[in-house]
């Protein structure tokens, strides 16, 4: 019974990845009326030794390195939080979701305007408390566009990381607390020695999820600066490559390039990461 | 060009892969590429411009069904315009697909259909960026004895945006140029550019706003100054002309107002929209903005305080010229009822229809006779001015990748503009990219 869904999965996947990786081999724009010419790994010689790829390259890791590792850290608070017993805990737990639900282009106009000099609330707040980043042309500005990309994918996403690691926080077994309460272990220490440990896997886990999004990131930089003041990232090149500019064969070179980075970082977690990820999977059903 | 080259056609263009779902890469990489399989071999069905002319009086007697295709519907003009056509025309059921909800996502979905050679829209609404693309693909139907049957009653700067290779692509349907909306009881209405600039930079509530993100927005703000300075970016042969004084002498103008704050540096982040509100909250003297923006400033509480100016001119060198806007219908080479296609157009260019256009929809006619009708004035006060602008106004360069050209121009304005590259860096990428973008044509 196997076969046809393999069939189905070739046409589905396989096929269309060769295609593409054909396309990328070739020189060939759509303004040429269907002219291809063959060209070998010249489109990816030109991408690797120029300087858009790299460029987009280092934002796109500056980018996913910032705002994944701001997400581990709060939505570890966040599911430590939320696995307290309290009243309401489970309206709450669906409530934190509500960012992650919004459609990220709509939050975006929503950060855009947040952070307008003249008409947005975050930067009247910082002038009229005489904060640093008064003043400052946010989105218009080198280094403060990306923090607020970074902020808004960190609000829009944290709770989806929160989500997971709460799940393995349950899997912990309040034995292992009680042992460790006999022990004498303080509130910190616990949470250092026990807690942390055997969240590991579920962490790492969140942050794979969230690296492979992160380095895929279109639309937040899309809508908020269109690639200006150092957010261009790798999605948004191939996309100009491929759709403003119509060079199929360039375009595609720069996705399976985009395609092959997201695959060496899962391969790097999965193998380096520590903590196995099958197993929380499993405790997971 | 004229070779075109037989290989598999497939239905489906390129379309961006932007899944942010669990879904994982192999989806992603998947869809990408699912997209992508699509691009293969698209031969165009006649390349270059050698299409049978379109006779206007084939529209006549028309019946049956017939499809347009275009962008979102924002004010209603295309449905109403479409009901009215209905009426008058008993014989035809016309409809309106949306194909996207914006200029790029539009474009993207026409050129799929077009590659396919599909017939599922007769016209297509196409922005005036397109025409060059889209005729030399041999998507569209040469519509020149149409709209040279109009022509005498349509402002001839909109029928420019038609041309490409000496005929017409298309028919104008409506057209939109720069204004510059200012506060009449701070600022004075603006003669030329240094004379505004000068005003604004006098008190902090008399700045100017434009749009300057890095985007196609900033491309129209540009060649508006440039285009007034006596600069060009490339001729009528496609050679590239923007490295010259005039590029330059309007680059570091642009910088300059940022730097002394004729201009406020937040406009680096601004599109028409934001442009609009931050005007709105009453701190600034000038906004350069399209002319949809006068309806929605009357309906705030700076109704009665702002006046409408046509955009000035560079040095008081000539009158002021700026860029049109506008969309155009192209009738498709693939067309199912080319018939009732030409009747649409007929009616649509009509100087009566054109009247309703302006008076109905707040929408730029590309008739001359609309903006001296008095029903006209009565809801489109600044006419007058915008009319003006209108007629002043150049085309974008015109070329089949004008998408890349204006990403040479836009990106290379907004480094100097932002600090981040000198005018000469900005001039010399700027030309060099444009080079490179037309070699790849």
């Amino acid at each position: 019974m196997t076969a046809p869904a393999l069939i189905l999965m070739a046409l589905v996947a396989a096929v269309p990845i060769c295609y593409a990786i054909w396309l990328s081999l070739n020189q060939y724009s759509l303004l040429q009326a269907g002219l291809s010419r063959f060209v070998g790994l010249g489109n990816y010689v030109e991408a690797l030794t120029g300087q858009d790829w790299w460029k987009a390259f280092g934002q796109t890791f500056l980018f996913a390195a910032c705002s994944v590792a701001l997400e581990m850290v709060l939505g570890t608070g966040m599911a430590l939080l939320l696995n307290l017993a309290f009243r309401g805990r489970a309206v709450l737990r669906t409530v934190v979701l509500v960012p992650y639900a919004i459609i990220t282009v709509v939050s975006a106009i929503t950060w855009q305007t947040m952070f307008d000099p003249t008409t947005g609330f975050i930067p009247q707040i910082l002038t009229a408390l005489h904060l640093p980043g008064a003043g400052v042309v946010w989105l218009g500005e080198q280094g403060y566009a990306m923090a607020v990309i970074v902020m808004a994918d960190v609000w829009k996403t944290t709770p989806f990381a929160a989500l997971i690691i709460l799940a393995g926080l349950q899997a912990i077994s309040q034995e292992t607390y009680e042992a460790a309460e006999l022990d004498g272990a303080g509130r910190w220490k616990t949470f250092v020695n026990v807690t942390l440990p055997l969240l590991r896997p579920a962490i790492v886990l969140a942050a794979i999820f969230r690296t492979l999004d992160a380095l895929r990131i279109f639309d937040l930089p899309f809508v908020l600066t269109h690639g200006a003041n150092g957010t261009q990232s790798m999605s948004m090149l191939a996309y100009s490559e491929l759709n403003e500019n119509r060079l199929v064969g360039q375009g595609s070179a720069l996705s399976i390039l985009t395609f092959l980075t997201v695959m060496i970082v899962s391969a790097v977690y999965i193998r380096f990461g520590g903590g196995n990820i099958r197993d929380i999977a499993r405790e997971d059903r | 060009m004229d070779t075109a080259l037989t290989s598999p056609s497939s239905p489906n263009g390129p379309r961006r892969a932007k899944s942010r779902s669990l879904a994982g890469i192999i989806a992603a990489a998947g869809a990408l590429a699912l997209g992508l399989s699509g691009c293969g071999g698209t031969a165009a069905p006649s390349a270059g411009p050698s299409a049978p002319v379109v006779d206007p009086a084939s529209g006549k007697g028309a019946s049956g069904s017939l499809s347009i295709c275009g962008g979102r519907d924002s004010v209603g003009l295309y449905k109403g315009t479409i009901d009215a056509f209905m009426k008058a025309n008993p014989g035809i059921t016309a409809k309106y697909t949306v194909l996207g909800a914006t200029t790029d996502e539009s474009r993207t979905q026409a050129v799929q259909r077009l590659q396919a050679k599909s017939g599922e829209c007769d016209l297509y609404l196409t922005d005036v960026t397109w025409t060059p693309e889209f005729a030399s693909q041999g998507w569209l139907q040469d519509m020149t004895k149409v709209t040279d049957a109009v022509k005498g009653t349509l402002i001839s700067s909109t029928v420019a945006t038609t041309q490409y290779k000496g005929k017409s692509w298309a028919t104008p349907f409506y057209t939109n140029a720069g204004l510059i909306y200012y506060a009449k009881d701070k600022v004075a209405k603006p003669e030329t550019w240094q004379q505004l600039y000068t005003e604004a930079a006098k008190s902090p509530g008399n700045g100017v706003v434009y749009q300057a993100k890095q985007y196609e927005g900033l491309t129209v703000n540009f060649l508006e100054l440039l285009y007034s300075a006596g600069g060009d970016v490339i001729d009528d042969k496609g050679n590239v002309k923007v490295d010259s004084s005039e590029t330059r002498k309007v680059l570091d103008f642009m910088a300059q107002g940022i730097k002394n704050g004729s201009a406020d540096r937040a406009v680096l982040t601004y599109d028409e929209n934001a442009t609009r509100l931050a005007y709105e909250s009453g701190k600034f003297g000038y906004q350069r903005n399209w002319p949809n923006v006068y309806g929605q400033l009357n309906a705030t509480p700076l109704k009665d305080t702002f006046g409408v100016a046509p955009l000035p001119s560079f040095d008081g060198k000539s009158s002021g010229s700026g860029v049109l806007g506008g969309w155009n219908l192209a009738l498709s080479a693939f067309a199912s009822n080319p018939g009732a296609a030409v009747a649409f157009v007929n009616f649509e260019s009509s100087p009566d229809w054109q009247k309703h256009v302006a008076m109905d929809y707040s929408q730029a006619p590309a008739g001359e006779g609309a903006y001296s009708d008095p029903e006209v004035l009565a809801k489109m006060p600044f006419a007058k001015e915008l009319l003006v602008s209108v007629k002043g106004a150049k085309p974008r360069p015109v070329s089949p990748v004008y998408a890349q050209i204006s990403a040479a121009i836009n990106k290379n304005v907004y480094a100097v503009l932002s600090g981040a590259s000198t005018t000469e860096d900005a001039v010399k990428n700027m030309a060099d990219q444009m080079k490179t973008a037309q070699a790849s044509f």
